[in-house]
């Protein structure tokens, strides 16, 4: 039986055609914005989903058919501020009292604040006649519409009736539907002319429209909608598939029945289940003469410009899958005209392979002089020559490559930017580093560390440990990858912010989180040296990458360096974070002093597991040794510990300590184990705060705890400042 | 279908729906868009229907006539509607209908592709219209032209001609097009390609380029300058600039730092223009409804 007392609204808004990347975003923001309003009308929402297509956002909701009636009680002025020093009500109280419909003397007098009971204030029992549903609806549709989110929204003349008037959106709306319990809620979208309100332009009713051609003869004939059911099952008939879940089913499907399983699809799938109505895969073939082009290429002109998904057998792409919006009965009129654009792409991917071999890469490496890097920063050829010095100073200064990768990473280094030059890199500029990577291994007789490393060098791209290059660069080839990638992200970085171009707010348009976090890394992921000594410092290649500008830079180095530095822990907090540690062990670990984070990320990273694994082993020590050592630090100050003197301890609590933290300062080894025996501390600190009295009226007494306690902090300083673990995580 | 009849069937499709049939602008431009029936029509209130053929000069996209994708000069079919009807997408695919091309029998897509154009200060919000995967058309809602907001609105419709009469002549080398019923694309054009590649990328004068895209740009300012009614004139200069610019950027002449400076010069004059035809608009002068007397 369903409940009289509540209906089921359902609403579409069908539009021209939305950017397919945008649906996600959309269908969730109008649930949300769908309950946020109807909970604010007092219609208590339930069951709200929402669904869409490019051509149309579809909601359906449960709602109270009314209002319920309300009371609520409306605040006056406190009974301090209503009575004059004579006991009279004061004008305060008066305007208080017209609101509420009678004299003040009728107002009730009640305590506002459960925590101050005896102050009390003015205050009248507000009632409100719940209204129909129907009638509150249009209000709600308006604030839904006006509040959806665009990535970029266009003028398109329309005005709505929301107090706010003109009216911005994604697309052109041009139809809408709007039903409670299948009758029609009003509502209108109205021309904008002249600045004002004009004639309506579209009237919520309950028709709807299929898929914009099929079926063949029928399409562009309204279809009646009762309900959300009915509409879904007039648009199932109509070609149009209302769930994106289903959609990509279909699409999966069918790729599957293709065969020649993608290896990847290149999160095509995920675009194409929202870029047509009624997704039908073909598939199209890739002529034999086009198979030899590198696979990347191939993969660029079917994924990047045709969003097709390359299909092949044994690595070799021989066919592709297309996304159509049709039911397939001329699929192969349509494949033909797929093949021939594809054809056409890869004749020209074919010519400027050909024509780019007809150079070794290296005699490029002259050429950069004519393109320009930045205005400020200068050419390519300028970038260059910093990357070979960048490399240069991790070989030499910092001693963190050996003899054959610094031979191989200044190489990469030389030859990195040298593609950007080529027919294919200009035309695709996607394909830059890949390029120089496939022409350098084509010509053979490098090391082929070196090929990859200008392959890779633009990498990595994504934070997630698993994203590339990991498994294409490993050894020592990871470390002159590493090293040429770092060289060129912290070239740009100190660049940049040596320009004053460092990014603010949402605007980054150099791109340089992304180099940060890839910097970062690099050091997490691919410096392949077990021991911290061959291990970077990046507080060092700041410096190295920022000397490497010279005197170029609009602002001091002195100036720079700390601001890089910041930025750089700030990313490398992120990408910890991000990858799945509470934000206050990340705190803990980026805060101790002394091995300091930025000077080997790496090993930081390793505290940190330590320190995830032994706290959540042993909760309640660490929230214990947390409360404790964040009153120790309040008590320390800033003041230098002073040397604990044994004979000066009396207390049978504090002597435990001062024998705990004697034990423990002899533990060495890895993080784990020292966390773990440091986790025995509790008990001694706990009993140490309970028995003693830190600041003793006896000078050399209280100096002496207060050097004792400064002991027992130090010994986690070396791994993590615990007083930053909150209570709970 | 030939050349000449996709264009016929266009013209008289458009004309029919209130459009007048325009003619070519008589200067060089890179886009039916820089023609001042598109570019200065879609500013100001006043409703406008224009239709017409412009050939589009892109230099540095010359291939000597011996690519079968690219080309110095190709044939863009402009549409402009303004104020965008409610309709707009169904009457331009009943446009491909009239062409022969049935929706239904084919995989027809309007696909994200905004536009913009930073010498004229312009953008829109569209598509590309993708037929079998092939870009037929750029389909576009302008929001500013010259700096300015548009109100109303207008849509612009720009056919790629030689890619929809390759699709319905089914050729993959646009020199081998029917042109008419007996002279095929490549008798018509492809000397022009060649010549106009060669001057383009070997011939053309870098310095006295140079020169001619400094003084085109006074000269508008001077013209605009000289008072009321002259935007037109400013107009012409500012388009002469243009090209101008493109055959430097074809001779590889124009450094990355040079090139901004060089759009913002063009884009500026073209914002006063804009706002010089608006202003006069607004204030009733005879210019308003005699331009292009």
């Amino acid at each position: 039986m369903p409940d009289p007392a509540r209906a089921e609204f359902l609403l579409e808004v069908g539009c021209e055609e939305i950017p397919a990347p945008w649906l996600p975003g959309l269908r969730e923001q109008l649930a949300h914005r769908f309950r946020e309003a109807a909970e604010r009308e007092h219609l208590r929402p339930a069951g709200v989903c929402s669904l869409g297509t490019p051509r149309r956002l579809v909601l359906r909701a449960d709602l109270l058919t009314r209002q319920p009636d309300r009371e609520e009680k409306v605040w006056g002025p406190s009974l301090k501020a209503a009575r004059d020093p004579a006991g009279g009500w004061t004008s305060a109280a008066v305007g208080f009292a017209r609101k509420s419909g009678g004299p003040a003397d009728r107002l009730l007098q009640a305590p506002k604040d459960p925590a101050s009971p005896s102050e009390l204030y003015l205050a009248f029992d507000k009632k409100t006649a719940g209204r129909a549903a129907a009638d509150v609806l249009p209000r709600v549709i308006a604030f839904v519409l006006r509040a959806l989110a665009f990535p970029r929204r266009m003028s398109w003349d329309a005005w709505i009736d929301d107090g706010k008037g003109a009216f911005p959106f994604g697309r052109p709306i041009r139809w809408i539907v709007a039903l409670l319990d299948g009758a029609v809620v009003p509502f209108q979208v109205h021309a904008l002319a002249g600045g004002v309100r004009g004639e309506a332009v579209v009237t919520s009713g309950d028709l709807t429209w299929g898929h914009r051609f099929l079926p063949r003869g029928e399409a562009g004939k309204p279809l009646r909608a009762a309900s959300f059911t009915d509409l879904s099952r007039r648009l199932a008939g109509a070609f149009v598939i209302l769930d994106p879940s289903e959609r990509e089913a279909r699409i999966r499907e069918a790729l599957a029945a293709a065969g020649g399983q993608p290896r990847d699809d290149h999160g095509l799938v995920a675009e194409w289940r929202d870029l047509v109505e009624y997704p039908t895969v073909v598939v199209g073939r890739v002529p034999a003469e086009f198979r030899a082009l590198p696979t990347e290429v191939l993969e660029t002109v079917l994924v990047h410009h045709q969003k097709y998904i390359p299909l092949g057998e044994g690595g070799a792409t021989s066919r592709f899958a297309a996304l159509t919006n049709t039911d397939g009965t001329f699929a192969e009129a349509v494949v033909r005209g797929m093949e021939r654009v594809v054809v056409a792409r890869l004749r020209d991917a074919a010519f400027f392979f050909a024509e780019d071999r007809k150079r070794p890469l290296a005699d490029r490496v002259a050429d950069l002089a004519g393109v320009t890097f930045h205005q400020g920063l200068g050419t390519y050829a300028d970038k260059t020559s910093r990357l070979v010095r960048l490399v240069d100073a991790m070989g030499a200064e910092l001693g963190v490559l050996t003899r054959p990768e610094h031979q191989a990473a200044r190489e990469a280094a030389r030859l990195a930017k040298a593609d950007l030059t080529t027919l294919m890199v200009r035309e695709f500029p996607e394909l830059q580093g890949v390029m120089g990577g496939i022409y350098l291994t084509a010509e053979g007789g490098q090391w082929e560390g070196v090929a990859r490393a200008v392959r890779w060098h633009y990498h990595p791209l994504s934070i997630e440990e698993d994203a590339p290059p990991r498994g294409a660069v490993g050894g020592g080839d990871a470390t002159v990858f590493g090293a040429v990638s770092l060289a060129d992200k912290l070239d740009s970085l100190a660049g940049y912010f040596g320009l004053g171009l460092a990014p603010t707010g949402s605007s980054d348009p150099y791109g340089l989180r992304r180099a940060a976090g890839g910097a970062v890394r690099v050091l997490l992921d691919f410096w392949s040296a077990d021991a911290a000594e061959k291990r970077p410092s990046l507080r060092q290649l700041v410096a190295a990458a920022v000397a490497a500008h010279q005197a170029q830079l609009k602002r001091p180095a002195a100036e720079v360096a700390p601001e890089l530095e910041a930025f750089l822990l700030d990313r490398l907090r992120y990408v910890l974070v991000a990858r799945g540690y509470p934000a206050d062990e990340v705190e803990a670990v980026l805060g101790a002093r002394e091995p300091d984070a930025l000077d080997d990320p790496h090993e930081a990273w390793l505290r940190l597991k330590a320190l995830h694994r032994v706290r959540s082993e042993a909760r309640e020590d660490f929230e214990h040794l947390a409360v404790a050592f964040k009153r120790a630090k309040n008590i320390l100050g800033e003041q230098p510990a002073a040397a604990v003197d044994a004979g000066l301890l009396t207390e049978a609590a504090e002597r435990e300590l001062h024998d705990a933290v004697g034990r423990l300062a002899g533990t060495d080894g890895a993080y784990e184990g020292r966390l773990r025996a440091l986790a025995g501390l509790r008990a001694p600190v706990d009993r140490f705060f309970d028995d003693v009295l830190v600041m003793a009226e006896d000078e050399r007494v209280r100096a002496n705890r207060l050097g004792l306690l400064s002991q027992a902090l130090s010994l986690f300083y070396r791994i993590a400042d615990i007083s930053k673990l909150g209570g709970q995580a | 279908m030939t050349l000449q009849d996709v264009i016929a069937t266009l013209q008289s499709y458009w004309a029919e729906r209130g459009c007048i049939v325009q003619q070519p602008w008589d200067a060089e431009v890179g886009a039916g868009t820089m023609h001042p029936e598109t570019f200065l029509r879609v500013l100001g209130p006043k409703p406008w229907r224009v239709a017409y053929v412009q050939p589009s000069r892109r230099p540095a996209d010359g291939r000597y006539g011996e690519n079968p994708n690219r080309l110095y000069k190709h044939y863009q079919f402009q549409v402009v509607l303004k104020p965008a009807p409610a309709d707009v997408q169904d009457v331009y695919l009943q446009s491909l209908v009239a062409l022969g091309i049935d929706p239904a029998a084919h995989d027809v897509r309007f696909e994200e592709d905004n536009w913009e154009s930073p010498t004229l200060g312009a953008w829109g919000i569209g598509w590309q219209v993708l037929l079998d995967g092939q870009e037929i058309t750029q389909f576009t809602y302008f929001q500013q032209a010259g700096g300015i907001d548009l109100a109303p609105i207008s849509a612009e419709i720009t056919y790629g001609l030689e890619r929809i009469a390759m699709y319905l002549q089914d050729v993959d080398d646009v020199f081998q097009l029917r042109w008419s019923a007996d002279r095929r694309y490549a008798e018509v054009r492809q000397e022009e390609e060649y010549e106009l590649s060669r001057y383009s990328f070997e011939l053309a004068d870098v310095e006295l380029h140079r020169l001619l895209f400094e003084r085109a740009l006074a000269e508008g300012w001077r013209v605009l300058q000289a008072g009321e009614r002259t935007a037109l004139p400013a107009y012409d200069w500012c388009l002469k600039s243009s090209h101008a610019f493109n055959v430097l950027d074809a001779r590889a002449a124009i450094s990355v730092s040079q090139r901004a400076g060089m759009i913002l010069g063009i884009r500026k004059l073209a914002c006063a223009i804009a706002q010089r035809f608006v202003g006069e608009q607004e204030a009733g002068l005879p210019s308003k409804d005699q331009a292009h007397a």
